[in-house]
This record gives C-alpha cells, structure tokens and sequence, in this order.
C-alpha cells in the first residue's frame, strides 16, 4: 500500500526538479495549472509515475479535481496505484 | 551580456529556415504580433522606449558572424536605431508588410509599423527574425517595451544541447536517422512538392472565436484528449484537415509530418529572451489514422508518450547544434536529406495564452492581437493557435501558389467546424 503523503513528497520533488523554475514557490498547495502546467508537463509526470510505480495512471482519472494541487494528485495516484 | 553568443541548436534551425525561405525568394524566416489599437501613440515615443532598450540590450543589432562556429556578434553600443514607421492605412498594406524582408544582415532584427486606422485607431505591427528569438520571448520583449516596469532578465541560460562527447554524438545520429528513416517508410508529401511553382509571396487569414465558441472548444479538447488537452485537439483538428485538403487538391501523400513545438523554459520563468527554446515534436500520421479525430488523438498520445519515453523530441535541435558548423546552403541540404526532400508537411504553432500585460501598450487598449509567422517553402501551409483574452485565434499562413483565396478559406474555415464540432 503506497501513502498518498508518500506519492506527495516524490510528485514534489519531481516537479521542482524537471517541470518549475526554481523561482516558483510550489507546495503541495500549488494551483498546478495556474502555475503554467501544461498537457506536455502532465504527460512527462505520468510517466514519471510509471516508471517510479510501475503502473500507468489512466488520463481519464485526471480531473480539474485531480489537477487542483499537488495534494490532491497525489491523492488521485494513490487510489489508482493501489486499486488491485 | 557577452559581445558573443552562441546560438543554440533551434536557433541554428531558424536560421537554416531563413536561408531557406530568401532562397526561394521569401522574406525570410520572420514573425509578426499586430496589436490593434484603441487609439493612437506617437511614434517618438516609441522610438525612444526602443532607444533605452537598445542601450540596455544591444543584442538587438546583433549580426551572426564566424563560419564555422556561428555566434552572434553583439555591438559594444547602438549601431542603428530601430525602424519605427508610420503608414497610412490602405488595401494589401498588411500583406505587404509581412512579405517586406528584415536586413538581418546589417543588425535589422526587429522593425516596428504603425498603421494609422479611421477613427483615431492605431495597429502596431511589430516584425522580428526568428533566429532572434521565439513568440514567448518575443511577447515579453514587447510587454517591456509597453511599459518600463515590466523588466526583461539580463541572463541568457541555454536548454542542454548535443553531447560533447563522440561516441554519444554519434549515438545520437545513429538515433535520428533511424527515426526519419522509419517516418519514410511512408514517405510524405507536402503541398509544395505536390505543387512545385515558385512562390514568392506569403499570405495569411485568423479565424476568431468568440469566448463562447472557445469554451467549447476547450470542452471538446479535455472530453477528446483529457484535462489540459486544446494543444493536442488543436494538432490533432489541423492533420485532419490538411489530410482533407491534399484529398481535395488531389496530392497523394503516404503520410503528413507535424511537428509539434515543445517550449523548453522552465514553468514560471521568463528568461532566456534573446534565443528560441523551443524543441520539436515530430509527429507522424497515416491517412488510415486521420479518418476521425478520435483516432488522429489516439495516434498523437502514443507517439507522444513513446518519444517521452525514448527522449527522441530534441534530437532535430541538437543535431542541429553539431552541424551548425556547416555552411547554410550544405546544412539545409543535410536538413531535408533525412526526409528525402520534405521539411513537414504542417507547420503547426501553439503560443497559448498572450501575456496578459500585452492587453494595453503605452496605456492604450488592445482591441485584438494576432500572431503570425512564415512558413518554408515546403510545405507552404502553417497554422498558428493562441488565445487573446480568453479567446482562440488561429492564424493560417500559406504561400499564394500553394493555395488560392479560396482554397485557403476554406481549409481556415474546416478548422473552424472541426474544432467545434469535432
């Protein structure tokens, strides 16, 4: 069982690293699309996830919802993640 | 900002492209922004904000220089001043304008036009080379040049070019080639080449949408291709429709190449201003793929995923970068080579959202703004999308004996449907 706090931390991490200008304040809070992420951005994070987790989150699963921060992707990841 | 620069690999390609287009008797590789304004502003005024920002960049009367290491050669101070002129409005002014070369060659790299309109209305056609700088940088540079707060960063950092080392160079070749090698397994065919006259007039037309109309399209995008999806649906509507066209214009083609440009600057940063950050997505599409825009999406997301994968988007640019020390006419010939003698088949641009401090200049209200960009000789056909206040714009570009009036209003007005009722 994967934690979404755990998913969280690495979503971080790769955003910061790969995706934002290290000017960008990004939280877990962050408004992601407001903060200039883009369908290119969110295919590189999918598989970023796949290559990390093994498995392909659906596109279908990403919502306005989903998208709202960092916070509730991860959220969103681990449901998939975990589902048998 | 040192008195040399480097140019980076999609810098090298412009520049290829320039060559190119004067080649064939083109302006050359240039971009325009139009802002349609409310009112008027005198034109000194202008002249000397450009004059301040000359000063603090003298970047922009930069001329390339060095044979086989190309750089920008920067002056120590202003050489010539920036051409600001003033017209009156008349029939095929715009036209003329866009088709009215820059002289890169003696520093010319960015020109301003005001259009005097009826009613005390202004448009501002601002004309620059696209080895300079992409349509990002390029709304930033203008932003600061609307308004002196609006500060432009000094810096200048690069995206990871080529590999320096051969074994990973040749790698890297070895890649490319193989790649293009498989893209001409079906071997595309564009307009042009289906066409061969001998163009030397660019011509363009935008489709406007209303923010209700836009609204729908943005719905049409996430339900066909997922959150954040108007780029893709965008893509995906232009190959549909360029394959409709070439049916139309009976031009038989084993496949389309649509490159799909991918910016490189960091989300939430500005810089690197003077230089194009952008890398290429090229995208292939079988006619069988192209008979619906569920299927041209399907197509679009597993190429997409698979050069992600494969990290094969930047190879054009880096490539670009080790062969930049050819000579032009050889390295335009390398260039078109890999596809055996195509360039694309679309030119395809998504610029997104305007920067919102382009909504005024000098405190006058923009009416409307439009991108355009020429396009190389093959294929002869781009489209440009991007949204103004929330509304979608899209800029179709064709050279005059690639498409007639017609012809090109119709393929403007196919997109059009397509994107709303796809």
């Amino acid at each position: 069982m994967i934690q979404p706090s755990e998913i969280e931390a690495e979503l971080l991490a790769f955003l910061r690293r790969d995706i934002f200008s290290p000017e960008t304040n990004l939280t877990a809070d962050t408004d992601l699309v407001a903060a200039g992420f883009d369908s290119m951005s969110l295919v590189k994070l999918l598989l970023h996830v796949e290559t990390k987790y093994g498995r392909w989150i659906p596109e279908s699963e990403i919502t306005n919802e989903a998208l709202a921060s960092v916070h509730t992707l991860a959220a969103t990841a681990a449901k998939v993640l975990n589902e048998k | 900002m040192k008195n040399d620069l480097r140019l980076n690999g999609s810098d090298q390609l412009m520049r290829g492209f320039d060559y190119e287009m004067r080649r064939h008797g083109f302006a050359g590789n240039q971009c325009q922004i139009i802002l349609e304004l409310a009112g008027k502003i005198p034109p000194e005024i202008l002249q000397n904000r450009l004059g301040e920002l000359q000063k603090e960049f003298p970047m922009l009367n930069g001329r390339v220089g060095g044979i086989f290491k190309p750089k920008w050669k920067i002056p120590a101070g202003i050489k010539k001043e920036i051409s600001v002129r003033v017209h009156r409005d008349e029939a095929n002014l715009r036209q003329k304008l866009f088709n009215e070369p820059l002289r890169a060659k003696r520093g010319e790299l960015v020109r301003f036009d005001l259009i005097e309109r009826a009613g005390g209305k202004t448009d501002l056609i601002f004309t620059w080379a696209h080895m300079l700088m992409d349509a990002t940088a390029a709304e930033h540079f203008l932003a600061a040049v609307s308004d002196e707060k609006n500060k432009l960063p000094k810096t200048n950092p690069q995206p990871p070019g080529a590999p320096k080392k051969w074994p990973e160079r040749l790698e890297l070749m070895k890649k490319s080639v193989a790649q293009l090698d498989k893209f001409c397994e079906n071997q595309p065919r564009s307009l042009k080449t289906c066409h061969p006259n001998a163009p030397r007039e660019l011509q363009f037309r935008v489709e406007k949408f209303s923010s209700e109309e836009t609204k729908t399209i943005r719905a049409n995008g996430a339900r066909l291709c997922g959150i954040l999806g108007d780029a893709q649906l965008h893509a995906a509507v232009s190959a549909l429709e360029l394959h409709r066209l070439h049916q139309k214009l009976g031009c038989a083609t084993e496949s389309y190449i649509v490159p799909m440009p991918v910016g490189l600057r960091p989300k939430g940063r500005v810089e690197p201003l003077f230089s194009n950050q952008v890398d290429m997505l090229m995208l292939q599409f079988l006619p069988e793929q192209l008979d619906s825009v569920e299927k041209t999406v399907a197509a679009l997301k597993a190429q997409t995923a698979q050069a992600l994968r494969e990290n094969s988007i930047s190879y054009g640019r880096k490539l670009s970068e080790l062969f930049g020390f050819l000579p032009l006419p050889t390295y335009i010939k390398v260039l078109k080579h890999g596809f055996k003698g195509e360039i694309c088949s679309l030119f395809f641009g998504d610029t997104a959202a305007v920067n919102p401090r382009l909504e005024n200049f000098f405190g006058v209200a923009v009416e409307n703004f439009t991108h355009v960009a020429a396009v190389t000789p093959a294929p002869g056909l781009g489209v440009i999308f991007y949204y103004f206040r929330g509304e979608l714009r899209v800029t179709v570009v064709h050279a005059k004996t690639v498409l007639n009036d017609d012809e090109a209003a119709n393929f403007s007005a196919a997109i059009r449907n397509r994107l709303l009722n796809p």
